[in-house]
């Protein structure tokens, strides 16, 4: 909510009297403001919700469980302000009351919102006297790696070995309620600590690395491909596709992984995109390959290049296997490069692959190399971080040992470690000394220990050991990388700069612009448009034959393993760059509605039906209105998360567009309601339009209370298929769709032309907006939302930032300073990164840290 | 090919299904326990007493009624459909079974159903945040915001420290969920949820090969050693603790009490050390199977598991969530799809109710289930069966399609040596109905455990008990 009095962009207002004016007779005398107080509750408040309200929510029925007529006109009464802020909202929104009954004067609706907002303002001006203390939270799953990364200084793999962190559909889980620990969880941790450490820390004597090498020569190349030549399909046994397999490497260290590789790029294509995969063979029950690394190889042949890589041998699965008939067990583990280009073409065997893979981007690599561990410095500069070299070592161990702690746990801690905390550790330290065989052994488990500490795996930014300024480095790194702050935060900490808008500002300018901020945008969109859900979606293959790419990888169905990335794993990546795009390029936060341009690469172009764009990495491409895209509405990761796989489902868009961007909160379907099927009859599993059974849905009274506030925001999304295309035509209901023929459709355009015969119904997009006009399709309801609803977007993706951000939920007393950011933004033209440097500027951002300090004062 | 878990092979059967060591309870006295009429009541009173809680999730198939209860004709008569997720319509003994229970007809002696139970305290909060209360009954929707303690967990406090291990909790999903979106059945307290295990490989070493390749000698300097340790991470957190504000504080105890509860699982492991470990085949079952591949495989080594863990004594105590009411973001939500070829996600099935499909899955859920009752059923324990001292309680808290919380679907297995009288339908409607912790309260007197109330409970169900 900005000023509406200054605003005249609140259309909605202008909206709901223009319905007014149709819906009945209107008396044109302006209203007087409502009386401060009891006095002005009794007068008009009161008999305003008991003309238009009560009669629905009172004592009679209580719809949607909300009652006015207990409510007093005392706003501080128990807990009440939530209510009254719901209310505030629906009268806002012009939701209420529904538009078949009596309405209110449009100018008494405003005086009585008015009444309510400065009756609340009085409340939050006396409730932020006495505000709740932060709540310590315990570290996200995200966080946790991150953090044990940039203090070990690489990069080890966790996530999996610990609980997965619940999730809240379109809200975050950084908060105190639902980072919860017990004994299980403190247990991971510590098994996590004791891994890290066994890799951080290594022992004294230089080991001999594991080395191998294979390589391929170009024998054959006039039978097809040669054995060093790497196709999308069809390649040769014994081939470089079947990678370089290891036995027996050792369990820690770091890898180099070298080769020398070239590109045959044919005509009409840019690149040869690449994948080093390192793992084990991937079957229907084994952990998959890791990826190593991605490459876009354009030199020819003629000028190979040598390319290298680093990374952690302990990220990579290994599998068990007998050596010998009876031989005893041994890790082993495969290198496998893979091309992943893809262009959409149906993969439908060898045959097929024959005829177009020498027309198909190939790679040539001629040998692979790999060392574990690398020796070239040792210790390793991660140990020597840890371990310094100092000749007190040999002189005073006991000295020595609370120097590494010291260090160790001024950035575990993100902090300085105080005197009694380091001496209780150095007290650790001489209790494991004698159990364990080395010095490293000893320290190893004493570090794990301090990674274990509350210190570390909580926010404890608000705990009387952190000042005002290593709490701003925590909380911005927490914010913006979903990390533990790096040298520079800490040191500007250190300085005590840390207070200052103008070093604030620089930071967050640095933070966003460096690529742990990747983090924090993959974290927070996910979260917030509640994507993930696309992953698990069945898609009806038979409808779609070519969305996903499966190989079967055992006897029954179910078993078929995805066979290269597909479109559906860029989609999200399509998702989270768009976002990442908006703050990078600053760009106005309505492009979530609409944008001139989508965040492709080749693959998904082609799905989407875009021309001209080759190459595999991910970009911002300008769009046309013709092309049907722009903003977030229209991503296939939200298309298809909000479908069934076969249909659109109007209701699973609607609730997104509601809860994702318009910051409505829809409530779960209510107990003991007729599913849509006993309304609707006779549907089947397989119903290709869910919009007609919900038209029918409507028809029941208890169902229409609930729904024509909802199916209206998703039937403009029905001209977007269940695979997130534009395909404004369906099947006719009732069609059996298995016509799919692998010879007949196998190219691009004859899947068109397979499409083109089931699909032949035009869509209804058509609906009417709750108290609103009726839209046509996305483009209109695009339109509207820009026009009418702007404010209501902006402020949206303005909580749901300051939510991430703060890691609580919002209360009213945040509603101002939501307010007080909004209208920065407006003048701004609501560019992202701007809005980010506003929230971190804002003094509920850092009212935390300086509250405790006047504490302290 | 990977073995298929309950593909044991005969040597394994005849050592006890992959159980090579001499079991505590199984035919203690010899090869074939005597079947003599005089079963030695001694015997009886020495039996572990276990229990197992089930869930399933999207509620179950029943066309033949509203809210979960059948329409009944003028003689009153229960409506009954084929495909029911019940075997008989009308209450009583159990006569016959139809098409989705058809795979407990040969336990009928060892089986009741019950219908018409609840937990009310989640009536408001919808179906899909019921299975938080499944085994704790606790009225999330006003008092008990974050939930309360489960009824294993009880039993866990009150017995658990028998074996080895208090409890096991187990889920397909894994983790604990959020509240009102729980992946657990088991809760230690108010927003004390216990993450369940999902994945078959680590549960079978944390029951068999807790030590790695560490000799017990060494196990048990380094157990000492933590216990040293974590005095110290105890001392230093409470110092750390006391400075905080009240919320920090709050939020803190959590952690202060995990690490105490280490400390004591520390010692509880110490001690432990000196009872050799059971030694089981970890190629008998196919620990590397994961739900994504092989949702049968999958739950059944998880069931397997459980079997293992009571049949080695390891445990009394066990849930296993098979489905969580918040499936979407995992698998689980293609399970219709890998197991029935259902075009459409689990979820949709309890929506959209297709008559066979709604019955297959309910039929495959039951086929599972069953297959854990005929393990236990199959191995002689003392002068009768596994099952006759394992409680095993299997049902929904999300019973129809409508996103009710009303009249659960229940099974209650197993039991005959702690009195359990089975065979039966019976019913609890109108004005016999009664609240579904009256059970938990039976539950816990079957277990030893002297309750006279828990949750809700108005009473207790003691009449199956034989009285």
């Amino acid at each position: 909510m900005f000023d509406r009095s200054s605003n005249p962009g609140h259309l909605l207002k202008g909206f709901l009297f223009s319905i007014l004016a149709w819906v009945g007779p209107l008396l044109a005398t302006g209203q007087t403001p409502v009386e401060a107080g009891k006095v002005g509750y009794a007068s008009r408040v009161k008999p305003f919700f008991e003309t238009y309200c009560v009669k629905c929510h009172g004592p009679d029925k209580s719809k949607g469980e909300i009652t006015l007529h207990t409510l007093r006109g005392d706003l501080s009464v128990g807990g009440g302000l939530e209510k009254w802020e719901s209310i505030l909202d629906i009268l806002d929104f012009g939701e209420m009351p529904p538009i078949d009954e009596p309405q209110p004067q449009p100018s008494e609706v405003e005086a009585i919102i008015q009444w309510i907002e400065s009756e609340m303002r009085l409340q939050v001006k006396n409730a932020s006297q006495r505000v709740p203390e932060p709540k310590a939270r315990r570290l996200t799953n995200v966080e946790f790696q991150n953090t044990l990364n940039e203090l070990l200084g690489f990069e080890l793999d966790v996530i999996d070995d610990l609980p997965e962190d619940p999730e809240l559909h379109y809200g975050f889980n950084n908060s105190a309620g639902l980072m919860r620990m017990g004994p299980e969880q403190l247990n991971r941790y510590l098994e996590i600590a004791r891994k890290a450490m066994r890799a951080a820390i290594v022992d004294p004597k230089k080991p001999e690395p594991y080395q191998k090498r294979r390589q391929w020569t170009s024998i054959g190349r006039d039978r097809g491909m040669a054995l060093d030549e790497l196709g999308i399909w069809g390649n040769r046994r014994g081939s470089v596709a079947g990678g370089m397999g290891m036995r027996d490497l050792p369990k820690h260290g770091e890898y180099r992984l070298r080769m020398q590789a070239s590109g045959i790029v044919p005509p009409g294509y840019t690149e040869v995109p690449l994948k080093i995969d390192m793992g084990t063979q991937p079957g229907p029950t084994e952990t998959p390959f890791k990826t190593v690394a991605k490459l876009y190889l354009t030199n020819t042949p003629d000028e190979p290049k040598v390319f290298e890589f680093r990374g952690r041998i302990e990220n990579h699965p290994t599998s068990l296997v007998r050596s010998g008939k009876q031989g005893p067990l041994v890790r082993e583990m495969t290198i496998k490069p893979r091309i992943f280009y893809d262009n959409g073409t149906h993969n439908d065997g060898a045959n097929y692959a024959k005829i177009r893979q020498l027309a198909m981007p190939r790679a040539v690599i001629n040998w692979i190399e790999i060392e574990v561990p690398v020796v070239d410095v040792w210790p390793p500069q991660h140990h020597t971080k840890i371990l310094f070299p100092s000749p007190l070592r040999e002189s005073d161990e006991s000295a020595y040992v609370r120097q590494v702690l010291k260090r160790f746990m001024g950035r575990a801690y993100r902090r300085p470690a105080t005197a009694p905390e380091v001496d209780r550790f150095a007290k650790l330290f001489r209790i494991v000394r004698p159990g364990v065989q080395t010095f490293e052994d000893a320290i190893r488990e004493t570090l794990s220990m301090v990674m274990i500490s509350p210190q570390f795996l909580y926010h404890t930014e608000s705990s009387p050991a952190t000042n005002q300024h290593h709490a701003m480095a925590s909380k911005l790194a927490y914010f913006l990388w979903a990390s533990m702050p790096d040298a520079e935060l800490l040191d500007l900490a250190a300085q005590e700069r840390l207070d200052n808008d103008k070093v604030i500002r620089q930071q967050v300018q640095r933070m966003l612009e460096d690529d742990r901020s990747h983090a924090f945008v993959e974290n927070f969109t996910l979260q917030w448009l509640s994507i993930r859900k696309m992953l698990t979606v069945p898609i009806n293959e038979k409808l779609y034959p070519r969305f996903l790419y499966r190989v079967s990888a055992g006897e029954t169905r179910g078993t078929e393993v995805p066979y290269l990335i597909t479109v559906r794993d860029f989609m999200m990546q399509e998702t989270v760059g768009f976002v990442g795009e908006l703050i990078r390029g600053n760009r106005s936060v309505l492009n979530v509605v609409d944008s001139d341009f989508a965040f492709l690469n080749e693959r998904l172009a082609r799905h989407y039906g875009i021309e001209g764009v080759r190459g595999m990495e991910m970009r911002p491409v300008p769009v046309a209105p013709k092309d049907q895209l722009g903003g977030l509405l229209t991503q296939g990761s939200v298309l298809i998360g909000n479908g069934t796989g076969t249909a659109p489902h109007p209701i699973y868009r609607a609730v997104w567009l509601r809860e994702a961007i318009l910051g409505d909160h829809v409530p779960p379907p209510p107990s003991e309601v007729p599913a849509l099927e006993e309304t609707a009859g006779g549907a089947t599993e397989e119903a290709l339009s869910i919009a007609e059974l919900l038209a029918k849905h409507r028809t029941v009274e208890s169902c229409n209370d609930c729904h024509f506030r909802l199916d209206p925001w998703g039937i403009p999304f029905e001209d977007y298929n269940a695979i997130g295309r534009f395909q404004p035509r369906v099947p006719r209901d009732g069609t059996r769709v298995s016509g799919f023929n692998a010879d007949k459709h196998g190219d691009l355009a004859g899947y068109q032309a397979y499409l083109d015969e089931i699909n032949t119904v035009k869509v209804n997009s058509r609906a009417r907006v709750p108290h609103g006009p009726e839209v046509d399709g996305m483009r209109e309801l695009k339109n509207f939302l820009l026009t009418q609803r702007r404010d209501d977007i902006v402020e949206n993706v303005i909580r749901r930032l300051l939510t991430y951000g703060l890691g609580r939920q919002l209360t009213f007393r945040d509603r101002f300073a939501v307010d007080a950011i909004c209208k920065q933004a407006e003048k701004t033209d609501f560019g992202m990164r701007d809005i980010l440097v506003f929230i971190c500027l804002s003094d509920v951002f850092r009212e935390e840290t300086r509250r405790r300090q006047d504490k302290k004062d | 090919m990977a073995r298929k878990s309950w593909h044991l092979n005969r040597r394994q059967l005849i050592q006890g299904t992959g159980v090579a060591m001499a079991l505590p309870y199984l035919n203690a006295m010899g090869m074939v326990a005597s079947r003599a009429n005089d079963a030695p009541a001694v015997e009886a009173a020495t039996m572990p007493r276990r229990f197992i809680g089930t869930y399933i999730s999207y509620g179950v198939y029943q066309p033949d009624g509203q809210s979960g209860i059948p329409r009944r004709d003028k003689e009153g008569n229960c409506e009954h459909h084929e495909w029911s997720w019940w075997p008989q319509g009308n209450p009583g003994k159990l006569k016959s079974f139809n098409k989705s229970t058809a795979p407990f007809e040969p336990l009928r002696d060892n089986i009741t159903y019950l219908r018409g139970l609840d937990h009310k305290g989640v009536y408001r909060l919808g179906g899909h945040s019921s299975g938080d209360v499944f085994l704790t009954g606790a009225d999330m929707a006003e008092v008990e915001t974050t939930n309360n303690i489960s009824i294993d967990q009880l039993m866990a406090n009150h017995h658990g420290h028998q074996t080895r291990h208090a409890s096991l909790v187990m889920g397909t999903e894994g983790g604990t969920g959020s509240y009102l979106r729980t992946k657990t059945m088991s809760h230690r307290g108010p927003g004390k949820p216990i993450p369940s295990l999902h994945k078959p490989d680590e549960i079978f070493n944390r029951l068999f090969h807790p030590y790695g390749n560490q000799g017990i000698e060494q196990v048990r300097a380094g157990l000492k050693r933590d216990s040293s340790i974590l005095d110290l991470m105890m001392e230093h957190s409470r110092s750390f603790h006391a400075d905080l504000g009240k919320q920090d504080k709050r939020k803190l105890d959590e952690y202060l009490e995990s690490v105490r509860e280490i400390e004591k699982r520390v010692e509880r492991t110490r001690d432990w050390t000196h009872t050799p470990l059971p030694e089981v085949d970890r190629d008998s079952l196919n620990l590397t199977v994961d739900h994504k591949t092989g949702p049968a495989e999958y739950i059944r080594v998880m069931y397997d598991l459980a079997y293992l863990a009571f049949v080695t004594d390891q445990t009394r105590y066990a849930t296993y969530m098979t489905e969580s009411e918040q499936s979407s973001s995992s698998e689980l939500w293609n399970y219709a799809n890998y197991v029935l070829g259902y075009k459409g996600a689990t979820h949709d099935i309890a929506h959209k109710r297709p008559q066979v499909i709604s019955g297959k899955w309910d039929l495959w859920r039951a086929e599972n289930h069953a297959y854990f009752l005929k393990r236990l059923a199959d191995t002689e324990e003392g002068d009768g069966t596994m099952l006759d001292n394992t409680l095993c309680l299997w049902g929904s808290a999300h019973p129809h399609s409508s996103h009710s919380g009303l009249n659960y679907p229940l099974q209650l297995a197993g039991g005959k040596n702690m009195g359990l009288k089975h065979g039966q339908l019976l019913e609890f409607v109108g004005d016999q109905k009664v609240p579904m912790a009256n059970l938990f309260v039976t539950l816990l007197h079957a277990m030893n455990i002297p309750a006279e109330k828990f949750a809700d409970s108005s009473g207790n169900l003691d009449q199956l008990l034989g009285g």
